[in-house]
């Protein structure tokens, strides 16, 4: 017994319903019967859907970097390891086009709904002429087209499918460490995969030891400015809020303020929102889309936020201040919350870590920054 | 044994698991799905409820009829099916009829296999004139379902109408003007209610 979607072959997750045996290891996508064979698409790319511009240049580094993926992708899959704000979308144009060109399917699949919506929107500048569609959420009336742009909970649609399947941000929130829908990607595509991912962690080593790839990495951001180093400061909670306080009065630029739970955005929001003009966010907050879209607007300067902000957020010129306390930031989201500062050409801000403790997670965040800033 | 719902092993047992029958749920999810026993007053019925279709309740109801998980039957009515049994003795149960092309998809009828623990002897012959449903659809355009069930069965002496979540009332008002017709005494039970 195996479950074609996930690949389960535990006799315990099968159960036998009125139409037969399913699989209930990944049930909550839909009832796979054992004698089915999920569905899988065919699509005939239209002509000039490869055809692809980019708006600005990309850098040598980033020419190189995405030469060589394409390269790679000839014998095998490719770790795109790069670091935050690296152009990692951009690596894989090259790519994307040259499949296209051939015929052959591509997705291109990421964690979250609004990085669909985003990068929807920029594939379609970069490939005027394909048919580029999202699936998401809600949103999956149109399930075919020559480019799609997925959540990654939605490549259950797309049995055997891709000929191209680039998975960003492996290392984050819902693949890492959910085994089943790393193996509904996997089984999405029938050709190459690019792994596109800023922290390497040992769960994503463990897959790709499985597989044969081959890494492609670029260090450089295209602005040539070194990551953000963090300034380490350790204090305990009442005195955190104070030195919070101070670095809140004291910077010019906006600032994302990362907070460990929910409970502590709303509290320090309540607090801070009589000082200054701040807005916060998490991820089951009703208001969530407006405030973000208020703070990139500049409508506030400050923004308090759970670990929903760490990813899939460019705004020019912020400062960054995580509030460590507890074991809930790792060193994957340490890095991308850091990386949130000086993204663009021209921007600039600073970071800071405020802990009662200097953890492993922020010593090895440490370490890969100054690693990645060496290339420099 | 897994929990049907979180896949963590069931270690713990509650004091009240000595007594019931195994529950397909963990200690920890059981806690997020305890009945509150609640009588709502809807378009004149008086419906007696269980939960409050929300959270943990409703991620098993959908999980259960969105992506047929059978396997889920059993875990709805755990500690209540005892319960049923005794309060309603002598009644019969009628199930709000779901539309023929969900029972045609998953294959089985969800409210007949959730009260499968229950011993009460059932009725049928209520049928739907067209196929309804009520996903999306405002509290007008639910109105439809009043008049839109057919009874082609004999006359009962007590009925007990079962659905799974009552929100306007208007299925559960249907198949009660319905069934008042043949029956001189009618209950109504809904497992969950939702706030509208």
């Amino acid at each position: 017994m195996e479950c074609l979607r996930c690949g389960n072959k535990d006799p315990a997750y099968f159960y036998k319903g009125s139409k037969g045996y399913y699989c209930r290891r990944c049930i909550r996508f839909s009832r796979l019967l054992l004698e089915e064979e999920p569905e899988s698409f065919e699509y005939e790319i239209a002509s000039g859907a490869d055809e692809y511009h980019f708006s600005y240049e990309l850098t040598p580094e980033q020419k190189d970097a995405s030469a060589k993926c394409l390269k790679a992708l000839a014998n095998s899959d490719v770790l795109l390891n790069c670091v935050c704000g690296a152009g990692k979308t951009e690596l894989a144009v090259e790519s994307i086009s040259s499949y296209l060109s051939r015929g052959l399917k591509v997705a291109y699949a990421i964690a979250r709904r609004e990085v669909v919506i985003e990068l929807e929107k920029r594939f379609r500048e970069i490939f005027p002429q394909a048919d580029v569609i999202s699936v998401y959420g809600s949103h999956h009336e149109k399930l075919n087209g020559d480019l799609i742009i997925c959540t990654c909970h939605q490549l259950y649609r797309y049995y055997d499918t891709f000929d191209l399947l680039v998975l960003d941000e492996v290392d984050a929130f819902p693949l890492k460490g959910n085994e089943t829908l790393m193996n509904i990607a996997i089984r999405s595509s029938r050709g190459r995969i690019i792994f596109s991912t800023a922290t390497l962690d040992t769960g994503l080593k463990a897959i790709l030891k499985k597989r044969r790839y081959e890494t492609v990495e670029l260090f450089i951001r295209p602005s040539h400015r070194p990551l953000s180093v963090p300034k380490l400061i350790f204090l305990n909670k009442f005195l955190a809020i104070l030195c919070l306080y101070r670095i809140m009065a004291l910077t010019a630029n906006r600032c994302i303020i990362f907070v460990p739970d929910k409970r502590s955005c709303r509290n320090l929001y309540l607090i801070f929102s009589r000082l200054f003009s701040c807005t916060y966010v998490y991820s089951d907050l009703k208001e969530r889309e407006s405030n973000i879209t208020a703070f990139r607007q500049g409508d506030h300067r400050f923004i308090f936020s759970t670990s929903v902000l760490e990813r899939g957020i460019t705004i020019r010129n912020v400062d960054v201040i995580i509030l460590n306390f507890g074991k809930t930031f790792d060193q994957s989201n340490l890095i991308q919350m850091l990386g949130r500062v000086g993204r663009g050409m021209d921007s600039d801000g600073r970071s800071y870590i405020i802990s009662d403790h200097f953890s492993k997670e922020v010593e090895k965040t440490m370490q890969y920054l100054k690693k990645a800033n060496s290339y420099l | 044994m897994k929990c049907l719902y979180c896949d963590r092993k069931i270690e713990k047992y509650t004091f009240s698991s000595l007594f019931l029958k195994e529950d397909g749920l963990c200690c920890e999810c059981r806690s997020r799905l305890i009945p509150k026993r609640k009588i709502i007053n809807i378009r004149g019925m008086e419906v007696e409820t269980f939960f409050e279709y929300d959270g943990m309740f409703r991620s098993l109801l959908l999980q259960y009829k969105e992506c047929c998980d059978e396997a889920l039957k059993d875990v709805f009515l755990y500690g209540i099916s005892d319960y049923i049994n005794l309060r309603y003795h002598g009644y019969r149960l009628l199930f709000v009829p779901s539309s023929q092309t969900k029972l045609k998809m998953r294959g089985f009828d969800h409210l007949e296999e959730m009260f499968s623990e229950v011993k009460l002897k059932r009725t049928g012959g209520l049928k739907m004139k067209r196929e309804l449903t009520q996903e999306g659809r405002n509290r007008e355009e639910r109105n439809l379902m009043l008049n839109n069930y057919i009874y082609e069965g004999g006359p009962l002496k007590k009925v007990l109408i079962v659905d799974d979540v009552v929100t306007t009332g208007s299925s559960l008002a249907g198949v009660f003007r319905t069934i008042e017709l043949f029956s001189p005494k009618i209950k109504v039970l809904a497992l969950a209610y939702k706030k509208t």
